[in-house]
Order: structure tokens, then sequence, then C-alpha cells
């Protein structure tokens, strides 16, 4: 599926759709897809010559998905509430933790509280019988699409470092994020939109601001573009000052003369004509970015799906939506934030994952029902979960016992589509749901997983920096869990 | 392994770390893995039960593997070289393993470290003959089978002693019983300390565990104290380690070789000599470069290879282009219309190498070619690793220091002395003034500091943190410096380069004086008041007034805040009650994990309000919120007033270094072997020893290891020094090294292209007393240098890298000399040099720009504040590095986002307006009636401005005729149409490249 010879065609079927031209054609077909697209078994990097681009590039492996939505729940939503049940909890409720709370207290072990009943009402789900949580109505209906991961396990208990390890595999910033990664090695079926685009919340950042999808060590053109979802979605998209359309063009029309004139006596320099080009794409860009972004070609039907236009919904809504249109226009990977950090419930979990959920269940299940029903969902690989999960005892605060604590031990995460197995819940967690005791699955062999997926093999997917050879999921070899693949 | 990856993966630990250990299995261990190993058994499954069970005739390693071993891992792993620590010839080899630890057999196939080596193609390394089928399967049957040899397994008896003890003391009971604090008068650092005890009595009784109170305390958990676990980032020794302290008391607590405050001092106990053969010393880069006698000039050198392959140099380019070309490269800035002119009508003979001398004398030589070396330092204005991301407030100094050593043509010995061991060179603990000199020294050693570092957070204050901050210094000195990329060796020794393990942490003891894992500083309290008693004058002079006015500014600020927070929840929730609004407020002095539930909702309410859009806000919102602003910028520019403060950030050698161990696999709790401080083995030599001597025998206690690393690094023998900086200075000017790979001169790295030349310039180098200028002109006034970039059909064939120089590589402007550039044509530039960094701003969109000074200008790139989560777009966008740690070389991208930034970006807008009024009065005074005239002389104007030269015909009736188009565009505005022919001017490949 990421054979040029096949991805060519719909490039140009979509290039041409009125918004291109055929000219357009003519000039990117020569330059994006002159490579060669045999896949080689060579544990070379997809970028050998030097040049850092975002052409399509050969797989590893026949790919089960193209292209990655990735629904990043900062915070930390809580295992055990949500998809995990652990009926212990209810029966021990406001008793002390059985075993040693060294083992739970990440700032010590003077606020580790009691034993904390789970929140919700849980019932099991879809054929495969799945159990989910009342608050997430939506995405229960969709549970036989969906595969569980329960035995997640990451490093560290401050959110900093388990984000930093959750992104990019590693606790500490300025490495590359699995996105870039993704980018680094597919590159893109649509080189008229940012191959990794970042839908991140209107009412904010998320905690680690724009970390959580740095391009590191790689070259800045892997790193994720955010798009805003009102007015002008890239920086310096829409000229910052006024100017008639007549300027634009003859101003236009005057640099393309210049440089030619310049290229002319250095005919042997390829980055001139790069450089060249990017001035073409960054014209076309402002159409099609904008053109992406415009939903009033959806369906009533389809807006209502998602909950756009009803509150709590609307915003997340949106990203979801906008998520799909740019993954159907072949971007390769689309992160979706929340503000700030809105699952990390240290105190009133019941309220605050109630409100995180109604925000989020509705748009997260039409997402997944419109893939389906467009098949695209064969394509896209989904990605639901945060940076680790929760404790089962309450985490005091003052004299409140209401919420819980990072728990690095054990989370649940779920994919869907893609070559995942639906209806699958994989990995178990001990009686309380605080560690996991069988299947443990590493933020690397997560990332492995994902690659897998994408028709990257891990070990072949390298950097080189400064002589080492940097891979995302570091230098012990970490596992693709091949029994939740299709 | 997987299983016990899944338990300490990344060996970074919490609390709950030791909640993952499924089973505590003791590992039979030999002499050599010392009983550390019982640390590395508490997360280790059983994996070493040996097949008990004989079955018939099981293949024997004397029959089955012994000559495959030999063939195929013999020239690495045998008796004589023995790479990892490991020799593959014998059974007993087989047995003791390698330098990570890790058992080569196991019970299951699965687990087996040598099965998985040849199974995952990881050995033998590419470029030597594989395994073949055959081969591999008897090393496959012969381990599945059991892995048996005619040679029974000797039973050594297990020796434990201090450097098994020592580790575990130093990770669970130091910080309370070290250097910095001791508890109850204990300190648990040596045996004879451990005796002596504190006001209790003693600690330790040699030979009854049971009695010991430090056991007795481990035991019962009464240590370390479940309170502070957190406190002081430290946590419970596992069973095992308690398990071998006991094992060390009943044995009377055994002392072994070299006490303990010597170990690390005493010459290495095991020299790495067998891990490094005599072979892997030849690389050429690890032989002192050699003198030649065949040439004596760059051109004879370049001409020669060039000849070989029947080509020769490209014409000299013309005087315009030299101007440019000189000037971007030494200064990063175009020369003024006046200097253009100027050096374009000389008539004097040798005006480029006036031109050269002049441009090296000018302080903006420093701004440009410093700012290389901050690249290498790795400098950034923040500390990064949080999400706060601190500001680093004296980093400026450092910045100061090395753009004035530049200028200063500092020889480049002496630099590298002061950044590595300023704080060893002088006793300024002692001294009786201190000098301008020693606080630029004690400035310097900023370079070992310029890593990201977390561990000023409460939560990420550990050991591995520690470590990481460590090793970014240890790569910032071995990449940069050296050429060498060690950090492979801090796991296990480097596949390619001869750099064993133990040579890592070797060097890593080196900064053990100064960067302790068991000692630190945190960002915190690692600055220095150190400062001449002039400046100590001018601070108390000055700066208490200033300091006053500050606070007012900012308690003003504050009640605006707290207004305009009020004033939005008013406008925007007229129903909400006051006591809410004040709700909102008191809310907001919590942190975020702290708020109830009601708090964040109001919150969220006020972020809301905060977020509409301008158009959306009432007139005292959008007033308060420039007040606001305004008292950011006053309180900016009070600062800038002030004296400079006393503190410097810097690194000092404590006089009492832990001792370094080797870290299995580089995980802080898998200690091996102890190490003394030393360099790698493979450079070092009789011409120059590495000789560590403490500094002030009389006076302050230092250990004196970085100052003999630096002298050793700066002995004109050393083999890479002189190279590598020479290189790096041949990058900055040819857009590429004589090494490629300015990082890697070692075995995996691409050969110079022009060994004798590399040579010949280190040789020269050394001679010219280490001169940096000295190399700009050797190399600014060769015949290569000032060849033209036109490239022959012929060139292009036959070395179309030009890895040969037969042209001059054209090269795009960086992001400093870009943005530079355009405020310099635009008369934006404001060249005030040195100082606190100037503030930059951040918009709603994310573009993070800088402010203007005072004058309405802008200083040069170098000056901005480089917070690591902000970095100005512009230089982002221009390939401005992420400094993880450091970058060597960056990145040229070509990307449509550059494009977006110069034709869409406002501020660009704004310097071309600003451009085109320079133009005009230029022009004005030449004016005429002849629009067309007019039109000729404000093209030709606008390219000696921009591009310090002349249109060509082409360009020139594109330049008339677009103007004239622009103006009807325009509504027959001349002005803004000059303006839009500047933008597209400074849009335009012929600004953005420099020939």
């Amino acid at each position: 599926m990421n054979q040029p010879t096949q991805s060519r065609r719909d490039f140009f079927a979509r290039t041409s759709d009125g918004l291109l031209g055929a000219a357009l054609a003519q000039m990117l077909g020569a330059d994006f897809f002159g490579q060669s697209a045999t896949a080689s078994d060579d544990a070379l990097p997809p970028h050998g010559s030097g040049i850092y681009d975002l052409t399509p590039k050969p797989v590893h492996h026949p790919a089960t998905a193209k292209s990655v939505i990735q629904l990043f729940m900062n915070g930390g939503p809580s295992q055990m509430d949500l998809f995990d049940p652990k009926p212990l909890l209810g029966k021990m409720d406001g008793q002390p933790y059985p075993g040693n709370v060294e083992e739970i207290g990440n700032t010590g072990t003077s606020d580790v509280g009691v034993m904390l009943g789970g929140k919700y009402k849980f019932d099991r789900h879809g054929e495969s019988g799945m159990w989910m949580a009342d608050v997430l109505p939506h995405t229960a209906q969709m549970a036989d699409d969906l595969c569980m991961i329960h035995s997640m396990w990451t490093d560290h208990p401050n959110h900093d470092n388990a984000l930093y390890k959750i992104h990019s595999g590693r606790l500490f910033m300025g490495y590359p994020t699995l996105g870039a990664w993704t980018v680094y090695g597919l590159g893109s079926e649509n080189q008229n939109l940012p191959a990794y685009v970042v839908l991140s919340d209107p009412l904010g950042l998320p905690k680690n601001g724009t970390r959580n999808w740095t391009a590191g060590f790689l070259p800045p053109v892997y790193q994720g573009t955010p798009f805003r979802p009102t007015g002008s979605p890239i920086l310096n998209l829409k000229p910052q000052f006024d100017q008639p359309d007549a300027v634009t063009e003859t101003a236009r029309d005057l640099l393309k003369q210049l440089d030619q004139h310049h290229r002319n006596d250095r005919q042997y320099d390829a980055q001139l004509d790069a450089r060249i080009q990017s001035y073409g794409l960054a014209a076309r860009m402002q159409l099609s970015a904008s053109e992406a972004l415009d939903l009033s070609g959806e369906t009533a039907e389809t807006l209502s799906m998602y909950g756009v236009g009803a509150a709590p919904t609307d915003s997340f809504a949106r990203r979801c939506l906008l998520a799909r249109r740019l993954v159907e226009r072949g971007v390769r990977y689309v992160q979706i934030f929340l503000e700030e950090q809105p699952w990390d419930s240290h105190v009133d979990l019941e309220d605050n994952h109630r409100a995180a959920c109604e925000r989020t269940d509705r748009p997260v299940a039409a997402l997944l029902k419109d893939l389906k029903r467009s098949g695209m969902l064969d394509s896209t690989l989904v990605i639901w979960g945060g940076e680790f999960g929760r404790t089962p005892t309450s985490q005091r605060s003052g004299d409140l016992y209401t919420g819980r604590d990072h728990n690095m031990q054990a989370f649940t995460s779920w994919m869907a589509g893609g070559g995942i197995k639906g209806g699958t819940s994989y990995g178990k967690t001990d009686e309380f749901g605080h560690k996991v005791i069988e299947d443990p699955v590493s933020v690397h062999d997560f990332h492995a997983t994902i690659l897998h997926a994408l028709g990257l093999h891990h070990q072949k997917l390298f950097f080189n920096r400064s002589g080492l050879e940097e891979r995302l999921t570091g230098v012990q070899p970490p596992r693709v869990v091949h029994e939740i693949l299709a | 392994m997987r299983r016990s990856a899944f338990q300490f993966a990344t060996g970074v630990g919490t609390l709950k770390a030791s909640g993952m250990t499924l089973k505590i299995a003791p590992r039979p261990r030999t002499g050599c893995q010392r009983v550390v190993v019982a640390i590395a058994a508490a997360c280790t499954l059983v994996l070493f039960a040996m097949a008990s069970d004989v079955t018939a005739a099981p293949p024997m390693f004397e029959d089955a593997v012994e000559a495959v071993l030999a063939t195929k891992c013999g020239k690495c792993h045998s008796g004589e070289v023995q790479k990892g620590e490991l020799d593959l010839s014998s059974m007993t080899g087989v047995r003791r393993g390698g330098e990570s630890g890790d058992p080569l057999l196991a019970e299951s196939i699965d687990d087996s470290r040598l099965w998985s080596v040849i199974a995952d193609g990881e050995m033998p390394p590419d470029g030597e003959p594989p395994l073949d089928a055959d081969e591999r399967k008897s090393i496959h049957t012969w381990i599945e089978a059991g892995g048996h040899s005619k040679v029974a397994a000797e039973s050594k008896s297990e020796t434990v002693d201090q450097h098994d003890v020592l580790p575990i003391l130093l990770l669970r009971c130091n910080t309370c019983h070290g250097p910095r604090i001791r508890q109850a008068g204990v300190d648990l650092r040596s045996r004879a300390a451990m005796i002596a005890g504190g006001k209790n009595g003693p600690a330790m009784i040699p030979g009854d565990a049971d009695a010991s109170p430090m056991i007795r305390r481990i035991e019962s958990h009464a240590c370390p104290p479940s309170e502070s676990l957190l406190k002081f980032f430290v946590r419970r020794p596992t069973q095992a380690e308690t398990q071998t302290l006991r094992q060390w008391i009943d044995a009377g607590a055994p002392l072994a070789g070299a006490t303990l405050a010597g170990a690390t001092q005493a010459s290495d106990p095991e020299p790495s000599s067998r891990a490094v053969a005599d072979e892997d010393r030849q690389h050429w880069a690890f032989q002192p470069p050699v003198a030649t006698s065949r040439f004596q000039s760059i051109d004879a050198f370049i001409l020669d290879r060039l000849a070989e392959n029947d080509l020769t140099l490209a014409p000299t380019a013309d005087r315009d282009t030299l101007i440019r070309r000189a000037h971007v490269d030494l200064i990063g800035l175009p020369p003024s219309p006046d200097e253009y002119l100027f050096w374009r009508d000389s008539d004097d003979p040798n005006w480029y190498a006036q031109m050269i001398d002049r441009l090296l004398a000018s302080n903006h030589y420093g701004e440009r070619w410093g700012r290389y070396w901050l690249d290498l330092a790795g400098y950034a204005d923040s500390e990064g690793g949080i999400s706060a991301d601190p500001i680093r407030k004296v980093a400026w100094k450092y910045r100061d220091y090395v753009i004035r050593a530049f200028n200063d043509d500092k020889p480049y010995d002496q630099f590298l002395l002061e950044q590595l061991a300023g704080d060893e060179l002088v006793d300024y603990q002692n001294a009786d003034t201190v000098t301008d000199a020693i606080v630029d020294q004690l400035i310097a050693t900023g370079f070992l500091r310029m890593g990201i570092d977390e561990t000023g957070s409460r939560t990420m204050n550990f050991v591995p943190e520690r470590l990481k901050v460590i090793s970014d210094a240890i790569t910032v000195v071995s990449e940069g410096l050296m050429g060498l990329t060690m950090e492979c060796a801090r796991c296990h020794s480097h596949k390619y380069d001869p750099i064993p393990h133990r040579d890592y942490y070797r060097l890593k003891a080196v900064f053990q004086g100064a960067l302790d894992e068991h000692d630190w500083d945190s960002f915190k309290t690692r600055t220095l008041n150190v400062a001449t008693p002039e400046h100590r004058r001018k601070v108390a002079e000055k700066n208490p007034p200033l300091e006053k006015q500050i606070k007012q500014l900012q308690g003003q600020q504050k009640q605006w805040t707290a207004d305009l927070q009020l004033q939005l929840l008013r406008d925007h929730y007229p129903d909400q009650s006051e006591d809410d609004n004040r709700a909102t407020l008191n809310a907001l002095k919590k942190a975020d994990n702290n708020r109830t539930l009601k708090q964040k909702i109001l919150v969220e309410r006020l972020v809301k309000a905060e977020l509409r859009p301008d158009s959306h806000q009432s007139e005292r919102v959008l007033s308060l919120r420039q007040q606001i602003e305004d008292a950011d910028r006053q309180i900016d520019r009070v600062r800038r007033k002030m004296a400079p403060p006393l503190a410097i950030r810097a690194l000092w050698d404590l006089g009492r270094p832990s001792p370094t161990y080797v870290l299995r696999r580089g995980e802080h709790d898998k200690p091996g072997d102890p190490v003394a401080a030393g360099v790698p083995a493979v450079l070092t030599d009789q011409r120059n020893p590495f000789v560590v001597t403490p500094p002030f025998p009389d006076g302050t206690a230092k250990t004196g290891r970085r100052l003999a690393l630096a002298r050793w690094l700066t002995n004109p023998n050393h083999p890479l020094t002189a190279r590598v900086m020479v290189n790096r200075i041949w990058h900055h000017h040819f857009g590429t090294g004589l090494v490629k790979d300015l990082e890697n001169f070692g075995v995996q790295g691409e050969r110079p292209s022009h060994p004798e030349l590399l040579d010949w310039l280190a040789i020269e180098f050394i001679r010219r007393g280490w001169s940096i200028k000295e190399m700009h002109r050797l190399i600014m006034n060769s015949r290569v240098y000032q060849q033209s970039s036109q490239v022959t059909e012929r060139a292009h064939q036959v070395d179309p890298q030009n890895r040969l120089l037969s042209h001059m590589n054209l090269r795009r402007m960086d992001a400093e000399a870009l943005r530079d550039s355009l405020l310099a044509i635009a008369g934006r530039l404001d060249t005030t040099p040195g100082g606190l960094p100037d503030t930059v701003s951040i918009d709603r969109d994310g573009l993070v720009s800088a402010n203007a000074t005072d004058g309405g200008g802008w200083r040069r790139s170098v000056y901005l504040q480089y917070r690591r989560t902000e970095i100005p777009t512009m230089m982002d966008t221009f390939d401005y590095p992420q400094m993880g740690p450091n970058c060597l070389s960056r990145n040229v991208s070509t990307v449509s986002p550059q494009a977006l930034m110069l034709m869409n970006n406002g501020r660009v807008r704004e310097l071309a307006a600003a451009m085109a009024r320079r133009v005009e009065t230029i022009v004005g005074d030449k004016n005429s009636d002849d629009d067309d005239s007019n039109d000729e002389a404000t093209v030709e104007t606008v390219y000696q401005l921009a591009l310090s030269r002349s249109p060509s015909d082409r360009e020139r009736t594109l330049g008339t005729e677009s103007l004239q188009q622009l103006r009807s565009a325009w509504g027959d505005n001349s002005a803004k149409a000059l303006e839009t022919y500047c933008h597209t001017i400074l849009n335009s490949a012929s600004f953005l490249y420099v020939d």
C-alpha cells in the first residue's frame, strides 16, 4: 500500500481535483517519486542519500495500517474505573492497602490513602463481552473493534517523564516522537499538507507543550505541525499584512523568474530546485490546509454523530472529524490532545473522569464508526490512552479520599483498526489493578507494535546521529505484540 | 532477559520499582563477577540452573564449537584480544562471560546471550565473515543441549570486599551518612568510619552482621526512614543487597587492594590493554599528525589531488562575490553600502588580505565564530528537562566569555584548559585578590554545565538523572573535542571503535571530583559568588535602588493581573458571584493537581474568558493587558541598568570524589569493577601520558583530574585535538570538513579527503600558537577559498560531492546569518554586545519572536534568549538546533515553512519596508523626474544593499519592469511598490545563498 506506483495514482487523483493543476502534477512527479520504490531488506535508514524529505518511502514489510490517529488522554486515565474492573477494590473500600505502601506512594507514603472502590458500573459489551464502565456508552458500542491492552507499564510516575516516555520512548526531553519516526520512515502521501499533524485543544497546550510532537534530533521536517482549529491553521500560513492579490501575483512571478535566473547559472546545485519547490508547496499548502479544515461539506448526520455543535463534545468532536478528513487526504500521523491534563484525578475522580468521558466518548466512537463505514478503519490505526494509570488506593488530599495517584506499573490503552484484532483484551493486572501480572507490554513494545502495523521494523528504522544508530525503541530489543495483530 | 528488562528496563528508579521484582533468585557467581551480582540477581529470573540431567553424549565445547568460535570470533574474543572483556577461546572464558555480566549460556536457548547476538545478526559485526548455517546450527545444538564441556567448572570461593558493598551504601545510605550530612555522626563511606560509627557507637561490627546497627536499621526499615525516601531521592536496599552487606560484615569486612579512598586514585587495577589491541592504535586518527615536506600550502595539497583526477581549481571569484563571501563567513553580516563600495573600489593590490584582517579585527567576528562554539557546548538559557524549563539566569556570562575568547584570539589550548579545568588553574579560594582572569576561568567551566539538567526538580534528582547529566558532559568533551563517539561505551564496549566499556567509566572518573552522582549540586546550588572587588563595589553601589524599583513594578503588576482576572470574570460571566470570582483567584494560587473540582471549574471558566479574541474583550481588559506588558518591559529595562550579578554558573572540584565503578549495561544499580581516572587507552602512549597531580598541595583540595585531562588533550602530541579543531574551522569555511563527520574520527567515520593537508594544518595550528585567527588567514588567503562556485560539467561528473574542491560550495545562510543580515539591511540592527539575553514574546498562535530593544531595533541573534521551550520561530524554522546535549553540525533543511516565514511573516515584511525607506534615502540624493532612470537607480541600490553587488542585465530589466507593475498593482503607490520589491529580493535565492 505504500508502493508509490499505487499511491502516485491516488496522489494525483487527489491533487488534481480542481485545487491543483496538471502543471503541479508534472512538477511533483519528477522529483517526489524519483526514488526507488522497492522495499529492501537492508538495514538502511530511509534517507541514505542524506536528503530529508516527505516523499513516500518503501516499507520494510507489508503494512496493515497506513496512517495513525492517536487520541492522547493526557493525565493518566484510571484503568480500574474505566476498563479493568476490580471488584475487590469495592469490597475493600476504605481499608488500608494490604501490601507495602511504599510500592504505592510516588512522593513518599504520607499521602497514600485507603483502598478506593471503582467509581462506575461495569458491563460486558459486544460479542466479545468486553468490560467497560457506564461512563463510556458510545465507545462501548464499538467494543468488538477495540483491542484493550491491560498490561501497559512505564518507568516513571511523573507526568513530564512519563509523557516523554510514551511519546518518544525516552524519559527525557529531546528525542523524536513516534509520529516523527513514523513520517521519517514512511514519508507522506500528500505533499500539500504536513505529514504529521497535531490537533491540540483550543483551551491550551497539553502538559509538556510542543515537546509532545518534537522531531528531537531528526531533521525538523519530521516534527508535528500543530493545526489550530480556528483562524490560520499553520504558523505564517496567511500573510500577516494586507496586500492586493495583484501585488502577490506580481511578486510571486518576479520571485520565480529571479530564482530561475539564479538557478540557470548554477545548474548542478540540486538544493536550489528543492528551494524553488518549497515555495510552490508553501503556496499550495495555503489552499489545501484551509480546504481540509473546512467542515461545511460534512452532512448534518455526520456532524451530529460526532457531537459537533453540542456541549460538551463540540471541541473534541471537531478535532476527531478533522482527523478523519486529514487521514483521508493522506496525512500519515494525526495526534489529538486535550488541554493540560484533564484525566489527572488526584481528587474528585468520579466527577473528573465523568467530565472527561462526556467530552470525548461520543466523538471517539463516532470517529471509529465513521472510519469503519468508509472502509478507512482497515488502514487507519486508532490509539487511545495516556502516559500511565492510577493507583488502587485513594490519594489523601487534606481530609479527602476522592482521587487516585499516578501508577506507572499498570495502565490500559486501546487500539483499533489498521490490522488490530478487534474484540480482544490483552494482558492481566493483579487483583487490585496495581501491577501487571501477565503479558506485560512496555512502552518500547507498544511502539514496536505500532511500527510493525505501519510496515516498519523497529530495528531497521534508525537515524545515524554522531556515529550512534538511534532508534525509537532503544538498544534492548523490544517485543512486537503479535498476539493483538489480526 | 526480557523479564528482567520488564522490571528495571531503564533503571530509572522510583520507590515503586522494587515492587516490580517478581522473584529473588540468588545467582551462582564466579570470582570475577563480584558480589555486586547480587543486586542484579534481585531483578533476574532463574535463568541459570544449568541442565542437570545429562542425556546420552551431549556435544562438548571442545568438539562442537571451540573451532568455530576461534575462527569466527577469535579476532576480537580470544586469549590475547578481549573486546568487551570476553574470551571465547576456552570454556573458562565462556563461563566467565563478558563485561555485561549476562550469562552467555542459559537454561533456554532464548535466554542465551551467546545465541541471541548470533541470531540477531549483532555478531560478528558488519564487515566480518558471518557464521554459516552449519556453524550456527552446531552452536545452537550445543547450547540447547546444555553447553557442556570436558573441562569441569572450577568452583571458586566467593570473596566479598569493600567494592561489593560500597556501591550499595553510596546508592542507599550516602545521602544521610556521607559527605554532606552525617546523621547521628555516622559516615558510611569507609570501613574505618563504619567501625568508628557515631554518637550511638559503632555502625558496624566486623564479623557480626546481626549485631551491627547498620544492618538492624536497614532490616527494620528504620533506615532509610520512610518519610525521607523521596526527600533525599533514595530507595531501600533490596533484599539481595542487604544480604551482600551481611555477608561482607560476617566475613570480617575485608578490604581488597587499595583502600576505599584510594581506590580510584591508584592506577587502574586491570588496565584495558587486552581490550585494545596494538592494531587498533594504527587507525590514522589515533596516531599523531605526520609532518610532510611534499607541500607547504593549502593550494598545493588541493591542486595535487585535483590533478590526479584531471581537474583543477575554478577561476577566482569576482570581487563582489569575495566581499560578500568573506563578510558573511567571518562576521555573519553583509558589508554596509559604504564598506561595500570601499572594498569594491579599492585599487590596493592587497585589498583582499586587508579586508580579511579588518574583518578579523571586528567584534562581530566573535559573535559569528563564538556561536559555532556555543553549538558545540550546547549553550542554552534554560535548564530543560522539566515542564517549567527554568531559566539559567547567568548562562549568558559563558556566552560572553566565548565571544570574547574568539575576539581576543585566545590560544585554543588555553581556551580548552580554562573550560575544562578553570577551577584547577588557580586556587581561587586562597587567592589574595580575585582578578578578572580568575573570574573568567571560572566562568569558562560553564562549558561542562550546559547540558539538559532536570536534577533541580524535587522528583528528578535520582542517581540515574544525575548520570544522564554527566553523560551529556562526556559527550560534549568526547565528540566535540576529540571527535570520538563514546556514548555506546556507556553500556558496552564500542562495537567498532576500540573504546572498551571500562574506558568510558575511566573518563567519567575524570569528572568525578566535580560531577559526582553521590555528591551532587543541583542547579540551585551550583553557582559561585566569586567576583573582583571592583565588581562587588559596583553591585553594592548601583543595584539596591534598582532592585527596589523592580520590586515595586512587580507589586503593581501583580495587582493589575488580579484586576484583569476579575474584570474578565465580570465581563464574561455577569451572573457569577463576586465570591466565586475571588475564589477563582485563590484557586490560581494552588497547584493544578491540588485544586478541588469546583476550583478547577472556576479556573477553567477564567481560562476560557482569557482565550476569547481581543475583539470580544472590554476596553478595560485590553488596557490592563497593555499595562502588564509595559511593566514587563520596564522591569527588563531596569534589570539591564543593574551591574551584573556576582553569581557564576561554574563547575568546581570538591576534592572528595566517591569511587567510580563500571556500570554494567550502563545501569546505575549494576556496578562492576572500580576504575581509576583515565583517558581512552587507545590514545595513550609514552609521548603523552595522562598524569593526575592535585594542583594545590598546600591549598584547597582538588583532584586535579580535569586539569590532567586538559593538559593531556592540549599536548602537541595528542592525535586528535588539533586535527578536530582545524577540521571544524575548515567545515565552517567550506560547508564540509576534510573529515566529513566532525564528531567521528573513529574507525566508522569517513576517512579525510586530504589526509596530508589535515595533518599539515594541524601541525601549523600548533606551530602558530594554536591561533584560530591565523587559521582563518591561512585558509581564506588561499586560492582554494577564493575560487568561484561555478561547477563544470566534468567536475560534476567526476566529483559530484565536491570532496576534491574544484570549486567553492554554494551555501545557505544559517539562521543567525539570515536574521542578522535582514536586520542589518533594514537598518534595524542594534549592535550592542553582550549581557542579559533579549527576551522573546509568544503570540497566541505560538509564534515566538524577539522583543525589540529600547532603540526600536533588534540585537544580533546570538544575544537572544534561548530557552529550550521557546526557541524563536525564525531561528527554529531555519534549523537552529535542539541542544541534546549539543550540536556539532547543523542540518540544512529546505522546507516550505521557511518559505511561509519569509513570504508571510509580518516582521519580515516590516523589515522589507524599512529597507525600502533606506533605499529611498540613498536614491533620493540623485533623484530625477524620469521614472525609468529612477527605477534603474533603485534596482542598483537594492542589489548593493541586499546582495553586495550590481544586478545583471536580466535582473535589472526584471527589476524595473516589476517596479512598474507593482506600482500599478498598488494603485500607483511607489513606496508600497518598492517595499514589495525589497521583500521579494529578500525572499530570493540570491539572498539566501552565498556563492
